[in-house]
């Protein structure tokens, strides 16, 4: 009897281990949501909340927008690898795998279509979509990589769709859907992957 | 009771072949290192382990070269298929 339910245990752990992307850190989605809480709160405080404050015209106010942007995904992004790799090794396990692999194309896509639609629309100078057509096609992408993490991971994506859809109608009010998407939500889900996976 | 544990497949008696199995029922196919390093094994036992299944006809391998390195990648027979379901039926009627 202890032997057989065992018996299942591994069999359970093993098809998991083998089929999904588990050294995914929720840490990182701690820090990331810190990071874009603070680059949001910069966006705001330093452009967002009152214009006229500024000297800048359109394209500078852009050009600033997307290097706050483009540094909160690079630190983000550097947090995910070093703290995955980090529990990959504590697991004994490589990070970079068959299941890993997946996971990143299957997020990549629906993130790059998104990341050049994003691009276009400020270059057509429709600043104000962007917060919602980031956070729609961040969301489908994690919808489409949950498939091979954690399942909590499809509960994020959904969450972020809905924000996203939340983000065009309320449009000027993005960038407080934007900060509760990657900020709050990164925070809430990163800790909850923390305490179910990473403590183990 | 004698007749439940009957249906238990004696080839997965092994805690090492139970992984292999499980590992190949979720995974289209799956190479040897890869497997060394799921099941955390070295290379010898891996691969008698390997061997008997093969025997058994439950797993099957394709050897092929990628660039100049001999590569082999396994995957489940339709008879490994139902024998582990059958297995795992098997096991979980004895929990119940």
């Amino acid at each position: 009897m202890e032997k057989q339910l065992e018996d299942i245990k591994a069999i359970r752990e093993m098809m998991e281990k083998s089929s999904k992307f588990l050294s995914l850190s929720g840490f990182s989605g701690i820090l990331a949501g810190v990071t874009a809480t603070v680059g949001a709160a910069f966006a705001w405080l330093y452009l967002l909340r009152n214009p006229e404050a500024t000297n800048f015209n359109r394209m500078q106010e852009i050009t600033i927008l997307l290097a706050d942007a483009i540094l909160v995904l690079f630190l983000s992004v550097s947090f995910a690898l070093y703290f995955s790799w980090k529990k990959a090794k504590k697991n004994n396990m490589k990070l970079i795998n068959k299941t890993t692999l997946k996971t990143i194309y299957n997020l990549g896509i629906p993130l790059l279509a998104g990341g050049i639609f994003s691009v276009i629309c400020l270059w057509r100078g429709d600043v104000e979509i962007v917060a919602s057509t980031t956070l729609i096609f961040y969301g489908l992408g994690l919808i489409n990589a949950s498939k091979y993490t954690f399942e909590e991971i499809h509960y994020l994506g959904i969450t972020e769709v809905i924000l996203g859809i939340g983000a065009a109608i309320f449009l000027s009010h993005g960038i407080i859907f934007w900060t509760i998407g990657f900020g709050i939500c990164h925070i809430v889900y990163g800790a909850i992957l923390y305490k179910k996976y990473d403590l183990k | 009771m004698a007749n439940i544990i009957s249906n238990l497949n004696k080839a997965f008696d092994s805690r090492i072949r139970l992984g292999i199995m499980s590992v190949l029922m979720v995974n289209d196919s799956v190479d040897f290192n890869t497997m060394k390093e799921l099941l955390e094994l070295t290379d010898g036992n891996l691969a008698s382990h390997i061997r008997a299944l093969e025997g058994l006809n439950y797993i099957q391998s394709l050897k092929q070269f990628i660039g100049r390195k001999p590569n082999t990648q396994y995957s489940i027979t339709e008879t490994g298929r139902i024998a582990f379901q059958d297995h795992l039926n098997a096991l979980e009627k004895l929990i119940q």
